[in-house]
């Protein structure tokens, strides 16, 4: 082992001392000189002829030095180190183009790894467990409905039992539980209650304690729970006395009887373990609570032949239970596909991104060689001094390569920092928008994988940017050598000039598309709920279900009712407080949807009152619904425009009321009086095959509200909008809106602590002000923006590039003949024109087609309508701009053509 | 003095210095001047190594991990590169040795036959 570390540490010190160990090698020879001499003395020669003699034994040490170094490990490495610095050294010497070069491979490179990254979750997530790769979900899926059952408590008892291929089969169930920390407050936690085989699946080992048992599992058990470490840190203050301990969860008690190690989160992204107790009564086929089935393939087991096993256990039950299981087909997967399993045909989907990027890299990549090639034209007789001097085509290229290589790994550098940042700002939270909860699993970050293709991109990169250029660049260069025509023989396609425009056009339009995403964005913020949403404290309000949800619904449901009102009038009775009410959606968010037909009076009239079930399909509208207590309107402060708000005896009065908002008014009435019509619900038709359902019954219009935000914030017109009276604990789920003075958030204490004293089974959650609940999306919004103006960024900075490098290569090819032009007296206006005419001519077509392009995704945008003057106005500037600005890269150049002396010029041939 | 290696011996020479060189170490560390008179010694002056090959052989094998180096004083007080067998150069002597001897037997043969 040291043997080897020494032999490392040596070549290493080869590598990068190389003029120590040369120096070393000398002193060897030396030695070696020096010995041969005195043997020479010993036998009777003099010290000088000693000494010569000698020398002439030994030969040419500078032969055997080469011939050393040769045979040491990667011997060929200073030759590429000499390379590589000179590469740094022409960086140096040329920013702008080590500048503009490197930021667009580093964006290369950044979108690239990004891309990589996020599909790489996607795609191949894994376990980040011991042996994650064995542990597999087992399913039952509904092979006519086409979607999973999780009622499969009947089938996990005999997977359990009979299964072989798969060890340690176990279940858990999903919930959020209200949990009291020591000073009395509640907070909902993510809890699973699940089987003791799972600690075993993760194999990992409390942090104090125990973990939960089979005998917990036993009916009768005394209640216990293991807590995670950030609950235990952060709302037990990690005492070390927690085990043992009883806490209150929901309405009831269970000891502590261990605290998981920090990161913990199996089965998904949970807290706190309870046992898995389900109820004898749930087990009956397709029965009982929604549950997930895992376990670990036993070993030596293959997925396929867990498969098998399943299905044939499958194909029993079928046979002894035809009613509920005719269609389920148990199913095994990759226990880490749980969430995100996307399917073979969008698996290409899904790898074409990364695809996409290595091109766009390509395209980057493509520019940066221009500008080198550009360069490497106006370096050219230098290149032909060096062709003439012995380099061979090869090590000319070779050195290119070099340089490129050593700009991409300022780009990697740059690339990869910049991934990292947007992992850890954007990815994190992106996917935690999408998915609600981020499975342990997931964990977005640049891996050392990540890394290594970073670095191929790198190199990839650089073969584009290096190689390509220094091909084109030396190809004929005996010839021009022999023929003393510098610059004529390079030449720039016509692929480049339309990639140039591509590249215009796409940075004149760009910025409209980040124009109409700013106005969603505008239009977002300033969406008006017609009341001050900031006064509001939203509260979500939920109820802990009984133990696996086997409380009655209706007991459950009248408890939820009774603990709303109570907790509205302790509120009412908290000072500060002027009002509290409940909805089933919050202003701004999506809301529910429903297709409504309001009544004909002439065609109710012909059919003389009979309930008429046949619908005209054209009169249908699809209206917004929220469902709201009868105060609803009093605490928004926001009266009605007309007609009554609902009492309490509408919800169960035998004529259906409700109330219609002024967007309804005026899109569905066309602004006919409300009060008094009558509207009915239609079940969207799914199938032509089956007759339609029968409508609802009529509802009577009593009133005519304000426009309150019952559209979703991103949603470009006003629904109309119906209120239905809500009753309270049979309507599902309610947010509550609390009116405070002051800032609403600085209630919150109050609303958990009156809640807890409530009900403890209580849970609350999303507390924020009711002008905020959109913020996510519109993050979402800003973070497109963001994107589009890098992206344009981007393009403008590569299109300047482009520009840049034809004009400073044309300027260089015609060097003699502006001379020769400029010693005929042409003046200096028409030269400049006569330079500027291409660049003129491509910027121009790319704007224009740019603009082109503007103009179509607005008019699509804007639904059919047409461009406002000020908007084609607003594109005409900006194309304007850009037109400048991309001239601007001809300054220079045109600059170093004007300076061109006659006589120099004709002298450089 | 004895007569020079011939060219045919030389080339046979470049094939197996590597072994000789390892078997002049197997008696003990010394420095590449004193391995090249050692070999000179034992073959009774019948093989004169040259430095071209010598050094470069050396650096071949160090860098296979069969010698190891260590720069220390000669017995006059000079500082020298000293070469020593590592436990790897020990194990591949035998097994130079023994494919040399196995060598030695197949052209041996086939020259008896003919």
């Amino acid at each position: 082992m040291t043997n080897l570390l020494n032999r490392w540490r040596k070549r290493l010190r080869a590598l990068v001392h190389t003029s120590a160990v040369d120096r070393e090698l000398d002193e060897e020879l030396a030695f070696h000189l020096d010995m041969e001499a005195q043997k020479y003395e010993r036998e009777g020669f003099t010290p000088e002829n000693a000494r010569r003699k000698a020398r002439l034994a030994f030969g040419a040490p500078r032969q055997y030095k080469a011939e050393t170094r040769d045979a040491r490990w990667l011997s060929w490495m200073p030759g590429v180190m000499m390379d590589l610095r000179l590469g740094g050294r022409m960086l140096r010497k040329y920013p702008g183009l080590t500048i503009v070069g490197g930021l667009a491979m580093a964006f290369g490179i950044w979108f690239g790894t990004l891309t990589f990254e996020m599909v790489r979750l996607v795609v191949f997530p894994s376990l980040t467990l011991p042996g994650g790769d064995r542990i597999v979900q087992l399913r039952l899926w509904d092979t006519e409905a086409n979607q999973a059952e999780p009622r499969a408590l009947h089938d996990y008892m005999i997977w359990r039992q009979s299964a072989r291929s798969i060890d340690d089969i176990g279940a858990f169930t999903d919930a959020t539980r209200n949990v009291f920390a020591d000073d009395g407050e509640a907070r909902p936690v993510a809890t699973a209650e699940l089987t003791a085989s799972a600690f075993r699946i993760a194999s990992q080992k409390p942090l104090i304690g125990r973990v939960l048992s089979e005998a917990d599992e036993a009916p009768g058990a005394p209640p216990v729970v293991v807590i995670g470490y950030d609950l235990w840190r952060n709302r037990f203050s990690s005492r070390q006395d927690i085990v043992g301990r009883s806490i209150r969860i929901g309405s009831g008690f269970a000891t502590v009887v261990g605290v998981m190690p920090e990161g913990f989160a199996f089965p998904v992204a949970h807290e706190l373990w309870m046992p898995f107790k389900p109820n004898v009564a749930d087990q009956s086929p397709r029965e009982g609570p929604a549950i997930t089935v895992f376990g670990r393939l036993a070993p030596g087991v293959s997925i396929d032949a867990a498969r098998a096993e399943l299905v044939s256990l499958g194909k029993r039950e079928t046979a002894e239970f035809p009613q509920t299981h005719a269609h389920l087909l148990p199913q095994v997967k990759p226990y880490a596909r749980l969430f995100m399993d996307p399917k073979p045909q969008d698996m290409w989907l899904m790898l074409s991104i990364p695809l996409f990027a290595v091109m766009l890299l390509g395209l980057v990549c493509s520019n940066v060689a221009l500008l080198m090639f550009a360069r490497a034209a106006t370096r050219e007789s230098e290149l032909v001094v060096r062709s003439a001097l012995g380099a061979s085509r090869r090590r000319i290229v070779a050195q290119l390569f070099a340089e490129a290589l050593v700009l991409g790994g300022l780009a990697a550098a740059v690339g990869l920092a910049a991934a990292n940042f947007a992992i850890e700002q954007w990815g994190k939270r992106y996917l935690v928008e999408n998915m609600g909860t981020l499975p342990f699993w997931y964990d977005p970050h640049i891996s050392a994988t990540t890394v290594l293709y970073a670095l191929g991109l790198t190199v990839l990169g650089a073969a584009i940017a290096g190689v390509l250029p220094g091909m084109k660049a030396t190809k004929g260069l005996g010839t021009r050598l022999r023929n003393g025509t510098a610059g004529a023989g390079l030449r720039f396609g016509g692929i480049w000039t339309a990639v140039i425009i591509a590249q215009v056009a796409i940075t004149a339009a760009f910025p409209v598309v980040a124009f109409i995403e700013q106005r969603e964005l505008w239009r977002a913020e300033a969406y008006d709920v017609g009341f001050p949403a900031e006064r509001y404290l939203a509260v979500a309000v939920a109820m802990d279900a009984g133990p696996n949800g086997a409380t009655a619904d209706t007991a459950r449901n009248a408890k939820y009712a009774t603990a709303l009102e109570e907790m509205r009038r302790r509120l009412l009775d908290e000072p500060g407080v002027s009002g509290v009410t409940f909805v089933d959606r919050l202003p701004r968010t999506e809301h529910h949807y429903r297709l409504a037909e309001v009544e004909d009076p002439s065609r109710a009239a012909a059919s003389s009152g009979a309930e008429s079930l046949t619908v005209s399909r054209d009169s249908l509208r699809w209206v917004s619904e929220a469902t709201i207590d009868p105060g609803y309107f009093d605490v928004l402060e926001s009266p009605l425009l007309a007609g009554r708000a609902f009492n309490s005896g509408d919800v169960s009065s035998d004529a259906p009321v409700l109330i219609v908002d002024e967007v309804f008014v005026k899109q569905v009435l066309h602004g006919r009086n409300a009060i008094g019509q009558r509207v009915r619900f239609i079940a969207p038709s799914t199938s032509k095959a089956k007759s339609p359902e029968a409508p609802s019954p009529w509802y009577e219009i009593v009133g005519v509200a304000k426009d309150l935000g019952i559209t979703s914030v991103t949603s470009r017109n006003r629904d109309p909008g119906i209120y239905l009276p809500a009753d309270l604990g049979r309507s599902g789920p309610m947010y509550m809106a609390v009116h405070v003075k002051g800032d609403p958030l600085s209630f919150v204490p109050r609303v958990r602590a009156v809640a807890a004293a409530v009900d403890p089974a209580l849970r609350l959650a999303e507390l924020q002000r009711l002008n905020e609940v959109s913020n996510g999306v519109l993050w979402f919004l800003r973070l497109w923006i963001r994107i589009t103006l890098g992206l344009t960024a981007m393009a403008l900075l590569l299109s300047l590039a482009g520009i840049y490098a034809v004009m400073s290569f044309t300027v260089a090819r015609r060097t003699r003949e502006i001379g020769i032009r400029v010693a005929l007296g042409a003046s200096a206006r028409a030269m400049v024109m006569s330079i500027f005419r291409k660049p003129l001519t491509q910027v121009s077509v790319g704007v224009a087609l740019g603009s082109v392009l503007a103009g179509l995704v607005m008019l699509t945008e804007m639904g059919g309508g047409t461009i406002s003057a000020t908007g084609i106005g607003l594109m005409l500037v900006y194309g304007l701009v850009i037109l400048g600005v991309c001239l601007l890269a001809c300054v220079v150049p045109t600059r170093r053509a004007l300076s061109v002396e006659p006589m120099e010029a004709l002298r450089v041939e | 003095m004895p007569p020079r290696p011939s060219s045919t011996s030389s080339d046979v020479l470049r094939g197996t210095l590597d072994l000789l060189i390892l078997k002049a170490l197997s008696l003990q560390p010394m420095h590449g001047w004193a391995i090249a008179q050692r070999l000179e010694q034992l073959s009774r002056d019948a093989l004169r190594v040259g430095q071209g090959s010598l050094y470069p052989a050396l650096q071949r094998l160090e860098e296979k991990g069969w010698v190891d180096s260590e720069w220390r004083a000669t017995e006059q007080g000079r500082r020298a590169k000293y070469y020593e067998l590592t436990r790897a150069g020990r194990r591949a002597l035998g097994d130079e040795v023994a494919s040399w001897h196995g060598y030695v037997d197949m052209v041996e043969a086939i020259l008896r036959s003919t």
